[in-house]
């Protein structure tokens, strides 16, 4: 292995601290998105940077249909990575679908993850009933695919706003331009897997440290969900609710979000 | 470099200059510093006047999207690309153009060299275009025609990203515009076979990711579940997660249904018992009848196992009435005895629920061996199809998505070609079966039936990639419906082989089994038995016709146990068995391989009339491969042995027999040749049994063994994990440590038990220069030229690597690629698989520290291997007086004492200057026995000093710096490091002596002693060692040392002052440790 997967994933690693830190993006972005908040922790830890598979700056070619059909492929990906680059131990910023990931790959390889900060993360973004309120309603989520297969353009330059949520036009324009770089198919095919995706029941066998930052107005995942991570995540939790809006504080408000991800991290 | 405008439009015609003007404004519009290829495109889509690339974008575009769509979103693609272009920094003039960048010159260069090549296209282009350029084509510098500048232009990666971003492919739009004709190539849609043919590439991209091999769109869960039920620890999945239950139940629901890709290839044909109703509904007495059937079903299972699905844990959670711990107790009993072929299986929404679970039943995890399998997607499988037909076909690489088509292309990974296939027709004979067996067994007890079918058909989806299976499982179980409808098993047997007609068609790796049956008048016509070997190079036919005309009905019992067999017995009536013909073909391939080519016909007088009462008994079987159980069969008539697909056949056994005639025809006789695969599935699930066998060898490397077996089963090793899921077949172990002969007992034992004889083994000892045999044949050739051709005759096959500390730099890197890669390079560079085989390194400077606690012993294995035999001959002597008082005090009955006389009698011969051997010297002195003080004033410090220098010198010159990363590298690299415990030589030694020393006693008496020599014990201990067993020296001592001592009673009239010697005669040297015959001085 080794050079392929990280030239693949157009990994980096910057900064000369000692401590390893990941900065896992989530859909719609690429490592870019952290490019804002990066700054803050190159002194202090060698910072791991890579676009997940799904990003439209990795070859869509390695895009792989059988492969990316449930979450496990993109931890199979992000421990092939850490692997390359023989880290024994870090800590982890995952964003939406990496926090996701990031909770799954802390289960199968405790040991290599110091703290976990899911950013945006759900375990389920659907509602189920009356227990459980992800958010979305499969109807809803229907319509928001049809809507992605009807028309890309239109939708992205209509979920972009809504999802970063803040009235912030850099980060619209740069959440577009990530989120128009995945190829619609690719995109389409990961929202349904993330929306397929149910993690409540596996949060008890999360042992690792986690810190949950939720944002005050979060159009994908509401605020009792970040509320009911905390109480179901086996290990030591906390919520960190961010005084920022929108389902993207790094692009939104990174500076912001950077102090708060220190604190975290020094926790 | 960039060029200036004015020069690059030198090289294009007026029309292509008019574009690339237009490309430069659009450059300088946006206040770029170079004009680019992306300009050229964005300028080429707005040119109002040619419009080539838009038509031809147009025609090669996606169907699943609207023009408009399209074109916006490579509109906005575009423009996006351009917005991250460079701008310049030094804004001149306002009428400063921007120079042509070197990818878009590059592309122009491109172009020109282009039409230069093919005047053809440009003739073509020109018949549709204007005419007035003809006259550029004169010109001797070629001018760029535009078609061919857009055409390079497509090439830029640049370019053809953008197009990719928007759902174009720009290889199609070069084709469109290549072939400007409307339609040419569409039918409805998108162009489906171009997209594939681009598809091929892209498909193959060689970076490694951990592909799921075998079930392509198969279900993950499956896939995971299927990984833990094959492990051996941990090995009964909980599926944990919200939706676990739905995986639950697609699970047990494919199972039952027998889906191909669901289960692992060695536990397909598992048998599934849900009792999650039964545990929910909370009725104690179902709940326990259950159980007792599982346990007869466990019982009396002889396919891969059973698996219990428990549902989910709520169910026991809250069962009332106190028996959900029985409930657990039993099936933990279960999974106790039937340790390998029982699973369990169970669904847990919530981890929480599983902590209640575990609460409740506190030592549950441990005694049903769960593993928890987190199950984070709802039924991804279903949800992704309508998409995929939708939105996506034309993106999407579409081969992926038939599973067909990628079973017909998987690599035949060891020998499953077509196992999906069997198995599905393991489920079309099941319906037949069972409809034929319902419909003719009615009346008869149809008991027997359901439970011996799975096992039946089991054996069938598992056993035989390669074979056809037919067989009911015993045949007492036939015979016993015999009597009643003896057309029944024919016929079934029919049908079953019919079903398989046109499987075995579609799968020209393997065999082909063709029967032609026709049912109605019961008559087997004809059948064929088809061998073809993929490789074209490769090729064996072998065909063998038994055209069986049965008029009325005969017995038709079929047997076997894993090979393909089809035994066709007939009795009672009279069946016309007009010709009975088999003929094998062999295409020799050069290499040695030798395949027998036999051709029999046999011919029965009584077949010809109708009424005769003879019976004939023909028994044919096609073996495919025969495992050592095959025994079983009483009859095998016609047995070929034929390797699996890929690998040679060189070993090729055909028999037949015709019950009465006798006739056997053994062209080539071999043991036995197990399939691999098939082997590896006896041992994933009989590892006691290999460990028993083992043990028996090399008694003495108990946990040795356990870690061979451990790699062989296949769990637990490190390069699957790095791998993913890969499938290889080859196995790579490092056998370090000391005891080189159980190490290479062990590997000889498992070339035997794995791969059927004790041929399928390679030896090679790198240590030695010139290659083992100094065979003419291997003149020139290194070791690993050795190694790659006995890999390549021997696909399946066990080779030792003695001594691999000592590998030259080429076999290193040869050897570590092959660990990596499953391919090995011999020093030509030839490439020879070695998917199939069991790689075992072997070298012996490993130091541990938890070796050492065995102490030095006084025997070292170098010293053992070292010595060489000599005549033994028996001196008599009379001592005096004074030493012997010592000794014989001792010598009567304690063993113990034996080496310090010994050591009495080394002394002297020391004295005598009759040793010169240093290790002699130091081994003595290290000889624990010798610690008593009246014999350690001998100036032996000194020795042992040498002793330590030579054997640190040793191991500093194998150990070299780079050798020692080399090996370093090797740890990591290979599945297992086994560790070898030193052999106990002293215990061996302290056996033999006393072996001897009883005899000794039995014929002598107990009045005069014994002496025996080092070198004696050392020779004997050598030859124990060496030799299989203890018993090979027991016949010695007892055949020609007692003859000796007879003699010595006969000849000498002995008092108890005499000492008899055993001592090495140097003047004889034999090559044997055990000298046939004892010489008396």
């Amino acid at each position: 292995m080794g050079t392929p997967i990280l030239d693949a994933f157009n990994v980096r690693v910057e900064g000369s601290g000692d401590k390893y830190l990941v900065f896992a993006h989530g859909f719609g972005t690429d490592q870019s998105a952290w490019q804002r908040v990066l700054p803050y922790f190159t002194r202090n830890y060698k910072v791991i940077l890579y676009d997940l598979v799904c990003a439209g700056s990795v070859n869509p070619d390695h895009f792989d249909f059988r492969r990316y059909t449930t979450l496990d492929a993109y931890v199979d990906d992000l421990l092939n990575i850490l692997d390359s680059l023989h880290v024994t131990r870090c800590a982890y910023v995952g964003h939406s679908i990496s926090a996701m990931t990031g909770m799954l790959a802390s289960i199968r390889r405790p040991e290599l993850f110091s703290k976990l900060i899911l950013i945006g993360a759900s375990p389920r973004f659907l509602n189920d009933g009356e227990n459980y309120h992800g958010g979305f309603e499969q109807g809803e989520i229907e319509h928001v695919f049809s809507a992605m297969e009807a028309n890309y353009e239109a939708w992205v330059n209509g979920f972009a706003p809504l999802a970063v949520g803040a009235d912030v036009p850099t980060a619209v324009r740069e959440f577009s331009r990530t989120l128009f770089n995945m190829r619609p198919d690719i995109s389409l095919f990961v929202s349904r897997t993330v929306f397929n995706s149910d993690l409540r029941g596996i949060l008890g066998l999360v042992n690792v440290p986690c810190c949950i930052m939720q944002t005050a107005r979060d159009m994908s995942v509401p605020a009792s969900v970040a509320t009911y991570m905390k109480e179901h995540i086996g290990g030591k939790s906390t919520v960190q609710w961010l005084d920022t809006e929108g389902h993207l504080p790094h692009l939104s408000a990174p500076s912001y979000l950077a102090h708060q991800l220190e604190i975290a991290l020094s926790q | 470099m960039p060029t200036p405008v004015s020069a690059a439009r030198q090289c294009l015609t007026p029309e292509a200059g008019r574009a690339l003007d237009e490309a430069v404004a659009v450059a300088k519009r946006r206040g770029h510093a170079q004009t680019t290829s992306l300009h050229a495109v964005s300028a080429l889509l707005s040119l109002p006047s040619s419009s080539i690339l838009r038509d031809a974008c147009c025609r090669s575009r996606n169907s699943a999207y609207s023009p408009r769509l399209q074109f916006k979103a490579l509109d906005l693609c575009l423009s996006v690309s351009l917005d991250r272009a460079p701008s310049s920094h030094n804004n001149v003039s306002p009428d400063h153009e921007p120079p042509v960048s070197n990818s878009l010159m590059a592309a122009v260069k491109r172009s020109q060299a282009n039409q230069r090549r093919h005047p053809d296209n440009f003739h073509f282009y020109h018949q549709q275009q204007q005419l007035q350029n003809q006259q550029t084509f004169s010109v001797s510098s070629v001018k760029v025609e535009l078609q061919h500048l857009i055409l390079s232009i497509l090439d830029d990666p640049v370019v053809s990203r953008v197009f990719a971003e928007a759902g174009f492919r720009s290889s199609e739009i070069k084709l469109a515009i290549l072939r400007p004709l409307p339609h040419l190539f569409r039918t409805r849609g998108p162009p489906i076979f171009l997209c594939n043919l681009t598809d091929q590439p892209r498909r193959g991209f060689g970076f490694g990711f951990p592909f799921l091999s075998g079930f392509g769109d198969e279900d993950d869960n499956f896939r995971r579940i299927g990984e833990i039920l094959v492990r051996s620890k941990g090995r009964n999945p909980l599926l944990l997660g919200a939706c676990g239950n739905d995986a639950l139940r697609a699970f047990t629901e494919a199972v039952e249904k027998t889906r191909e890709g669901v289960l692992p290839l060695e536990l397909a044909g598992l048998r599934l018992v849900c009792i999650g109703k039964e545990l929910e509904s909370g009725d104690g007495e179902i709940v326990g009848l259950r159980l007792m059937e599982i346990a007869v079903m466990a019982e009396e299972c002889t396919g891969p196992g059973v698996i219990v699905s428990f549902g989910e844990l709520q169910g026991l959670v809250n069962c009332q009435g106190g028996y959900g711990e029985t409930v657990v107790e039993e099936l933990a009993k279960l999974l106790k005895i039937h340790y390998d072929k029982f699973w369990l299986v169970g669904s847990a929404s919530s981890y929480e629920s599983y902590l209640k679970f575990l609460g409740r039943f506190p030592s549950v995890e441990k005694d049903w061996d769960l593993q928890i399998l987190p199950i984070t997607s709802v039924k991804p499988s279903e949800s992704y199809h309508s998409p995929r037909t939708s939105l996506m076909d034309s993106f999407v690489p579409l081969g992926g998505f038939f599973s067909s088509q990628s079973d017909l292309k998987r690599p035949l990974n060891g020998s499953f070609g077509c196992v999906p296939h069997s198995h599905q027709y393991g489920e079309s004979c099941e319906n037949e079966f069972l409809a034929a067996s319902k419909e003719r067994f009615s009346v008869s007890a149809p008991d027997p039936y359901p439970s011996s079918l799975p096992q039946w058909l089991k054996t069938t989806e598992f056993g035989t990639a390669i074979a056809l299976n037919v067989k009911t499982k015993d045949g007492v179980l036939v015979d016993s419906s015999e009597s009643c409808t003896p057309h029944t098993n024919l016929d079934n047997i029919c049908q079953v082989l019919h079903q398989r007609i046109p499987e075995e068609n579609t799968c020209p790796i393997v065999v082909g089994f063709h029967c032609t049956t026709d049912n109605k008048n019961e008559e087997v016509d004809n059948c064929r038995s088809k061998i073809l070997e993929k490789s074209p190079t490769e090729h064996i036919n072998l065909n063998s016709h038994v055209p069986l005309d049965v008029q009325s009905m005969a017995t038709l019992q079929s047997r076997s146990s894993f090979s393909t067999l089809f035994m066709a017995k007939q009795e009672n009536n009279t069946p016309k068995l007009t010709e009975m013909f088999q003929n094998v073909k062999d295409l020799e391939t050069g290499d040695r391989r030798s395949c027998n080519m036999s051709s029999s016909s046999v011919s029965d007088g009584s077949q010809l009339s109708p009424t005769s009462a003879t019976s004939v008994t023909t028994d044919l079987g096609l073996g495919i491969c025969s495992s050592p159980t095959s025994n079983k069969l009483k009859k095998p008539a016609v047995q070929y042995t034929v390797e699996p697909p890929k690998e040679t056949p060189n070993r090729f056994s055909s028999r037949f027999n015709l019950d009465e005639e006798n006739i056997m025809k053994h062209p080539s006789q071999s043991s036995s040749c197990l399939s691999y695969d098939y082997c590896r599935q006896v041992d994933a699930r009989n590892p006691k049994i290999i460990f028993e066998a083992l043990s028996k060898e090399v008694s003495w490397q108990d946990e040795a063994i356990r870690a061979i077996i451990r790699t062989i089963a296949g769990c637990s090793t490190k390069r699957d994990n790095d791998h993913g899921a890969n499938q290889r077949g080859d196995r790579w172990m490092n056998f370090v440590g000391p005891d080189k002969r159980g190490k290479k007992k062990i590997a000889v034992s498992l070339a035997e038990l794995l791969y059927g004889s004790r041929e399928n083994f390679t030896f090679v000892d790198l240590s030695s220069e010139e290659v083992v045999g100094c065979n003419e044949k291997f003149r020139g050739k290194t070791n690993l030229d050795f190694i790659v051709d006995e890999c390549c005759k021997k696909p399946l096959s066990v080779v030792f690597v003695e001594n691999v500390d000592k590998a030259d730099i080429v076999a290193q890197t040869s050897l570590s690629q092959a660990i990596k890669t499953g391919k090995i390079t011999d020093s030509h560079g030839r490439e020879v698989s070695v998917n199939n085989a069991i790689f075992v390194l072997s070298f012996s400077g490993y130091k541990n520290s938890s070796m050492q606690t065995r102490g030095a012993s006084y025997y070292s294995e170098e010293r053992i291997l070292r010595e060489n035999g000599l005549g033994i001959k028996i001196k008599v002597e009379h001592v005096v007086r004074d030493n012997r008082s010592q000794s014989i005090s001792v010598s009567n009955n304690s063993i113990d004492v034996i080496p310090n006389l010994n050591f009495m009698n080394k002394r002297k011969l020391i004295g005598d200057n009759e040793l010169h051997d240093p290790h002699f010297l130091s081994d003595t002195a290290k000889r624990p026995h010798t610690t008593s003080n009246w014999l350690l004033d001998l100036n032996l410090p000194a020795e042992e000093d040498e002793q330590k220098q030579t054997d640190d010198g040793n191991y500093e010159n194998v150990s070299s710096e780079n050798q020692n990363l080399w090996l370093q590298d090797l740890y990591n690299q290979v599945d297992e490091t086994v560790v070898f415990k030193p052999y106990d030589f002293d215990a061996l030694a302290d056996r033999l002596l006393k072996l001897v020393r009883s005899n000794f006693n039995k014929i002598l008496g107990s009045e005069c002693a014994l002496q025996i020599q080092t070198e004696v014990t050392d020779q004997l201990v050598a030859a124990a060692y060496v030799s299989d067993s203890d018993t090979e020296v027991e016949n010695w001592v007892e055949q020609v040392l007692c003859g000796g001592f007879s003699e010595v009673q006969r000849k000498y009239n002995l008092t108890a002052s005499s000492i008899v010697k055993l001592v090495t005669c140097l003047e004889q040297a034999l090559s044997v440790h055990l000298p046939p015959s004892i010489i008396l001085d």
